[in-house]
């Protein structure tokens, strides 16, 4: 052994190595495990599968129909979001705090009562529907579109996409809205007196390009990602069409049967291993872009530059305030909803007001699981993915700012993207290894009550990760240097040292975690067919999917989809508690 | 760093190397016959029931089912029938349910050649002979029945613009282009049903240069639309059904696969009113039995015995119409005649009529030129 290898070691304690590679391994082994046995149930290697990913039925419609959706999600993203972050992050806003958490909100809902919620908006009395836009049928202006173009169902595209764009505005505002509210004004100042600074196309060309553009790349190329893997919003809005991870999602539970369909198999680990390839692209192109981000950012105070350019301009307030209002649109929706019901008979459609909705959301009056025993195993696999990816996270996050500031850059960055791998899977992939792989050859998870957990701790360990690594290299050592020269204990040392620095991120990141898992859904849609764990985004899923001759299952629902929302926004509410803590006190 | 990778490269490769050695299924004998397995878990107590979102199972009938007999219950819930299956297959060296609940017949004989099922010790009586036509073996009993057919809007097949079909051929006719929606007989149990009547149809019409695939070829070139299930094609393309008046209705197909009681069912819950219709081509109906049978490998077999009982019983199988929308499996049932539940429900007159064994050996063959035909 070197003295280099040990070096390397020196500066990370073993407890944190281990959860390295825990954390890769969580990551790594269910994968691999699946794909092992995807080969051993078809014989045909992975690289064997790839090659045959034309020949599977769907496939190639499934990639090009998710590369032109994710590449006009993302675009029309940028072209929303970018202004939307300028114009939030340059100037005074009244009610700041209220309006960052609106604009975060859509991200953490869950994507199922998104769906439902822009269903409702489409649908005929939705709001859309009524001024002309049906986006469902396909009737008027649409159907005109899908008549002269031959384009088949341009309303399900152009809803998918709005969903989408919804879906991750809050991605540009998190990247690229701390950027332009930290630019040193000084640049601005210096470019003015130049020739290049007179004209606005001048001064985006050499300043706004250059410091804005790696932060939407990165919101952009995660917005193309989430946007790729979409899996409940294409169920739902986009019925005619699949995604490469809707329809894994679709055939999946057939696959890794000994003697039995294997062909799904064979389309399984073909679609799985090509996705996976493309993921992985995206994920090292996202980390390079994030590492080029995170030198830009910290270089004035926020405030400061707040105050120096005032409170926005009436186009803004506009703009910036319309922006809100139709991001709540979908959410209103799915809580009116749940207190309308359509009735029909000879005499034609009525609706009425109804809370019957609420009163057998409440009782369980349908064969799924009671609502609070999905709410509690919504609420106890949360709770366990925080109590596992929090700590796990800050011991990742630690060795990697540690390897950093030692000169290990490469290592670093190789550890950071092994970390990231379950991002790079999709939720479909990481359920899929659950079922395919783990479960498998050790049966005996079967019976593990929070085994839906570990697929959510895999999904929210890298968001965990991302969030306590800026925070930790934010930390001067200054601190642990004088720290040093004063009597205390490892607890008390490591406390003033670092603790005390982290609880806000710590409890942003805990704030992400639950809900992240409360509303997620792909993996759990795979896991929930092995096992009685129902959450309560399965069950809201569970029950609009059953046949609605009784009208008063829509209803219900919708009321579960509120319960849900109404639950996630208050674990949201804890988060912007923290950060509103970490304003007034500024560690 | 090249040692950190191989260090890391043995860690994760090393635990699979003897993965790749296939694990066979357990499947029965030459004669046919099961080994009974060791129990997957160990006994809590609590009878584990896999099924799928099965109406009738309400929490008022689960706690009768408790308070009359002591026994805990617990769900697991998959999609549908095909879900139970697959469930099976993937746990069947550790089974975790005690009783399977919702397979149905095209689905049972495949469960029982990969000895998913153990026999039931109950003395059964009192069902119809109908139900018990698919299979009256020990492994699986009926407990509830419907006829899978095709179901259509009459507002739009009204003579005018649409005439009703005499023959299936009649659906690749021009005015039928894009009119027509079924569920895939990959992932829809209803799919799979009807597909599988339409293999006896075609082998019992007058034409013996044509199968069912050349029809569902054809199908599919006159712009039929093709969903993963039955609530896709019911709910959002149907426009005869419920669906019109749901949140994201396509209504873009005048026919599609149901049940001949479905438009009973419209009428029930539509103040005795639909425009839904069913169409009993000899041949080309499908009667599906559900199952329910005791799971090879569970753990507690006396409470699945006595669930398996109580819902054969009068109180809880008589009512399957309105709680389960199916049909009840005991002796002289009928349809109710609420709301005009009875009087809207068409009986076939003659069902497709094909094994449970054929099923089984030529499903996977069926699915497969299914597949070529319709891409």
């Amino acid at each position: 052994m070197s003295i280099e290898w040990k070096a390397r070691f020196a500066g990370v304690p073993l407890i944190h190595w281990l959860a390295v590679i825990f954390v890769i391994g969580l990551g790594l082994f269910p994968i691999t495990l699946a794909l092992v046995r995807l080969w051993a149930v078809t014989g045909i290697t992975p690289l064997e599968a790839l090659i045959s990913v034309n020949e599977q039925p769907g496939a190639m419609d499934a990639f090009r129909f998710s590369l032109f959706e994710a590449t006009v999600s993302t675009g029309l993203t940028v072209v929303i979001g970018l202004p939307l972050a300028w114009a939030f992050g340059r100037y005074q806003w009244r009610n700041i705090r209220l309006k960052r958490a609106l604009l975060f909100l859509p991200f953490v809902t869950p994507p199922v009562v998104a769906a439902v919620g822009f269903l409702a908006l489409i649908s005929p009395g939705g709001v859309l529907y009524n001024i002309g836009f049906d986006l469902r049928s396909e009737s008027g202006v649409v159907g005109w579109l899908a008549a002269k173009t031959g384009w088949e169902h341009p309303g399900h595209f152009i809803a998918l996409v709005t969903a989408h764009v919804w879906f991750n505005l809050s991605l540009m505002i998190r990247f690229v809205e701390p950027v332009v509210a930290q630019v040193n004004p000084v640049w601005e100042e210096q470019l003015a007196l130049l020739p290049s600074g007179q004209t606005r196309l001048g001064r985006i060309q050499h300043l706004w390009r250059p410091v804005l553009g790696p932060a939407t790349l990165v919101a952009a190329t995660y917005t193309f990602f989430f946007s790729f893997t979409s899996f409940a919003l294409v169920k739902w809005l986009a019925p005619s069409s699949n995604t490469m991870e809707s329809l894994l999602g679709e055939i999946g539970g057939t696959a890794g049967i000994p003697g039995y369909r294997t062909e799904t198999s064979l389309a399984v680990l073909a679609i799985a291993t090509f996705q996976m390839l493309l993921m992985l692209v995206m994920l090292i192109l996202a980390g390079r872009f994030e590492r080029r981000h995170s030198q830009v950012l910290s270089m004035h105070h926020e405030t400061m530059n707040r105050e120096r350019h005032g409170p926005a301009s009436r186009r803004w307030v506009l703009f910036v305030n319309g922006i809100l209002v139709l991001l709540l649109a979908p959410l209103a929706t799915v809580v009116l909803s749940s207190f309308r019901v359509r009735t029909v008979n000879g005499a034609g459609v009525s609706s009425d007001w109804t809370l019957e909705g609420w009163r057998r959301a409440w009782n369980g009056d349908f064969s799924t699981t009671p609502l609070l025993e999905a709410l509690t195993n919504s609420l106890s696999y949360a709770f366990v993915s925080l109590l596992v990816a929090l700590p796990l996270g800050y011991a990742v996050a630690s060795s990697l700012v540690t390897l950093r500031q030692r000169g290990h850059q490469r290592a670093a960055g190789v550890l950071d993207s092994l970390c990231m791998l379950p991002l790079s899977m999709s939720a479909v992939m990481v359920g899929l290894g659950m079922v395919a792989g783990i479960l498998q050859w050790f049966p005996q998870m079967f019976s593990f009550p929070y085994l839906p957990a570990v697929p959510h701790i895999m999904l929210v360990l890298p968001f965990v990760i991302r969030l306590m690594v800026p925070a930790i290299e934010r930390i001067d050592p200054v601190y642990g240097e004088q720290a040093s020269l004063l009597p205390m204990g490892k607890v008390g040392f490591w406390w003033h040292t670092r603790g005390a620095f982290l609880v806000v991120p710590a409890t942003m990141a805990a704030s992400l975690c639950l809900a992240f898992s409360m509303g997620e859904f792909g993996a759990t849609f795979l896991v929930v067919r092995v096992g009685s764990w129902d959450s309560l985004s399965i069950l809201v899923d569970q029950v609009a999917s059953r046949p609605k001759f009784d009208p008063y299952v829509f209803p219900t629902a919708m009321a579960l989809a509120t319960i849900l929302m109404v639950v996630t926004l208050l674990v949201l509410s804890i988060n912007e508690s923290a950060r509103a803590w970490r304003s007034r006190h500024d560690v | 760093m090249r040692c950190f990778c191989f260090v890391m490269l043995l860690l994760f490769t090393a635990p699979l190397s003897g993965c790749l050695e296939t694990l066979e299924p357990i499947t029965a004998d030459e004669e046919g016959q099961c080994a009974v397995l060791d129990a997957g878990r160990t006994s809590d107590g609590v009878l584990r029931i896999l099924t799928y979102d099965i109406a009738a199972f309400s929490d008022e009938m689960i706690s009768t089912f408790t308070n009359q007999t002591g026994y805990d219950v617990e769900m697991i819930r998959v999609d549908d029938s095909g879900g139970i299956l697959e469930q099976l297959l993937q746990t069947q060296q550790a089974q975790q349910a005690d009783l399977a609940i919702g397979l149905d017949n095209t689905y049972l004989q495949t469960a029982l050649n990969f000895c998913l099922l153990q026999p039931h010790e109950l003395n059964l009586t009192g069902l119809s002979e109908t139900a018990l036509e698919p299979y009256d073996g020990p492994n699986a009993v009926p407990f509830d029945r419907g006829d899978v057919c095709l179901n259509y809007d009459e507002s739009r097949v009204d003579g005018t613009n649409l005439t009703e079909p005499t023959s299936l051929w009649n659906l690749t006719e021009p005015a039928w282009e894009g009119q027509t929606v079924f569920p895939s007989p990959v992932t829809s149990s209803p799919g799979r049903a009807f597909m599988s009547a339409t293999v006896d149809y075609f082998e019992n019409d007058e034409d013996n240069t044509t199968d069912a695939f050349d029809w569902w070829k054809a199908m599919a070139e006159n712009g039929a639309i093709f969903t993963s299930g039955w609530t896709e094609a019911y709910e959002i393309h149907y426009s005869g059904g419920y669906g019109a008046w749901v949140e994201g209705h396509l209504g873009d197909a005048a026919l599609t696969v149901s049940y001949c009681h479905s438009p009973g069912v419209e009428a029930f819950y539509g103040e005795n009113w639909t425009q839904s219709t069913s169409l009993t081509l000899e041949r080309s109906t499908f009667h599906q039995v559900e199952y329910a049978g005791i799971i090879n490998g569970g753990t507690e077999l006396e409470a699945a015995n006595a669930f398996i009982a109580y819902l054969l019983s009068e109180e809880v199988n008589r009512n399957m119409p309105e709680n389960n929308l199916m049909q009840s499996v005991l002796d002289n049932a009928t349809w109710p005649e609420t709301n005009g539940y009875a009087y809207h429900t068409d009986s076939p007159s003659l069902n497709a009529e094909i094994t449970n064994e054929r099923i089984a050996e030529e499903m996977e063959g069926w699915i497969s030129d299914w597949k070529t035909a319709t891409q």
